[in-house]
């Protein structure tokens, strides 16, 4: 842990020289020999990051317009999951009819472990995909209907003319109108965002209406109607393939998404609770480096605790 | 090489007396640059890579270019980095010889990422959020000065700083996974 955290410092700098060096009048090359002579091992680090950073010239010149840059384009998403390979080892991803899940007790009721991957298809067709550490319970009976009892899923809906479908999380009910949405339960709060269509959130009591590109995070005990906020449509369930992009998010809620997504225990020192973190994560197969990302980004000391990390400041 | 049409962006800094030439550069400053080498990864090479260098610069005509110390040492960065380029190739190569003995270019020139890489690279980028990704585009796609992303965009220099060091994080994360697949 010690090494990855020294290694994270030493990628650091070695991106800021990199940066510095695109300048066409840089010239603090008595400097950069200085950094390079700190520690035999920075010469590496620096040519492992300058070489990627040189491939990234087949980068396309004209941008795609901001806002739109992953909407229709699919097939990316389902690739990226070969590239995680085993990243996410505890999952496993398969269709389950509704009537085969009687092996696991309850038949309605599909809980999943921390870091497990579980997708559901629905009689009408409609997919949900759970994250790890979640509860979801469905309803023969009901069959546009679901509640997220705890944790996080992803829910594609297929769309029925007036026969909305129906998400229930905790005392909220998130009403579909044909989309993609993920939602997430946590303890006394309900996050929903949407990636596709339209959802109404509390149709019936705050009556908010989500469009795509936009989310809201409510708290039970918020009496008025949650404010709608933007979200990355491509980062919208990013727990699916293994990237977690945070916007200002506070630390134990990452640690939370660690602990579903991949089973990582990650606690928080009292005196980094209040710390926010921006920046996107990518679940590595080799955990501390997920670990010493997190902590790099958020400016925090990683160190080994358990069968898990405590992060410090 | 990229660094000479670089350097011709700054040609209207101080001319060097064309007298003193890039050889005399790089011999007033040959323990400096063979420092540099060493430590930048050349070992014990460090004097064969410093001849190297001299053939390199010497070999080719260029007009006369204002910093020339600094033109010296990123000509021997970039050295350094095609060395370990074409290193990583010729890796990359014995590794896929036993599965198909594919004829792979040596030319430093190569990518060593694949097309597949790329576009997760993109999505990766597009994925840390807009302003991020818009910044980092006018940098290291378009070249454009961080100071003047920043007139752009009307935010700060250290905003813009910020959003490069993000994504570039965020990059090395990636091009880890890459190294580990």
């Amino acid at each position: 842990m010690q090494a990855d955290a020294t290694n994270a410092a030493a990628e650091a700098r070695a991106i800021d020289w990199l940066i510095r060096q695109r300048d066409p009048d840089f010239a603090d090359w008595d400097g950069f020999s200085d950094w390079l002579s700190e520690d035999s091992g920075h010469a590496a680090i620096y040519d492992a990051i300058a070489s990627f950073d040189q491939d990234l010239d087949a980068l396309p010149r004209t941008p795609a317009a901001p806002g739109m840059p992953l909407r229709g384009e699919q097939p990316r998403r389902p690739s990226r999951r070969a590239w995680f390979g085993g990243a996410i080892a505890a999952a496993f991803v398969g269709v389950i009819g509704v009537s085969s899940l009687g092996l696991f007790g309850d038949p309605n009721r599909i809980e999943t472990a921390a870091g497990e991957h579980r997708t559901v298809t629905l009689a009408d067709g409609s997919r949900i995909e759970i994250n790890g550490g979640s509860v979801v319970e469905v309803d023969k009976d009901r069959p546009r209907f679901a509640r997220l009892e705890s944790g996080e899923a992803m829910f594609h809906v297929v769309h029925r003319e007036g026969d909305p479908f129906v998400v229930e999380a905790g005392a909220n009910r998130i009403v579909d109108l044909g989309t993609a949405f993920n939602v997430v339960r946590r303890a006394r709060q309900t996050s929903v965002a949407v990636s596709e269509g339209v959802v109404l959130y509390n149709p019936d009591r705050d009556n908010v209406r989500v469009v795509a590109g936009k989310g809201l995070d409510a708290r039970d005990d918020d009496n008025n109607a949650p404010a709608v906020k933007d979200v990355d449509i491509a980062s919208v369930g990013g727990w699916r393939t293994g990237l977690l992009v945070y916007n200002g998010t506070p630390l134990s809620v990452v640690a939370e998404d660690l602990k579903r997504t991949a089973g990582m225990q990650v606690s928080i020192a009292p005196e980094a609770a209040d710390l926010s973190f921006r920046g996107a994560l990518i679940v590595d197969n080799d955990r501390g480096r997920t670990i010493a990302d997190l902590a790099a980004l958020s400016g925090t000391k990683a160190e080994r605790q358990g069968d898990g990390w405590i992060l410090t400041r | 090489m990229a660094f000479q049409s670089k350097q011709s962006m700054t040609s209207s800094h101080d001319r060097t007396d064309a007298a003193q030439g890039i050889e005399g550069v790089l011999l007033a400053n040959r323990d400096r640059i063979i420092r540099f080498l060493e430590v930048r990864g050349a070992g014990d090479a460090a004097e064969d890579l410093f001849q190297d260098l001299w053939m390199r610069l010497t070999d080719r005509r260029t007009g006369p270019i204002a910093e020339p110390l600094s033109y010296v040492m990123r000509a021997a960065n970039n050295l350094m980095l095609d060395r370990y380029r074409s290193a990583r190739q010729s890796e990359l190569r014995d590794k896929a010889w036993g599965e198909a003995s594919a004829q792979h270019s040596p030319s430093t020139e190569a990518s060593l990422i694949s097309r597949e890489q790329l576009a997760l690279v993109e999505t990766a980028i597009a994925a840390i959020g807009e302003r991020p990704a818009r910044i980092f585009r006018r940098f290291r796609v378009d070249g454009i000065h961080q100071r003047d992303i920043a007139n752009e965009l009307g935010v700060s220099l250290s905003t813009v700083e910020a959003d490069l060091r993000k994504v570039y994080a965020t990059l090395t994360a990636i091009r880890r996974q890459f190294d580990a697949g």
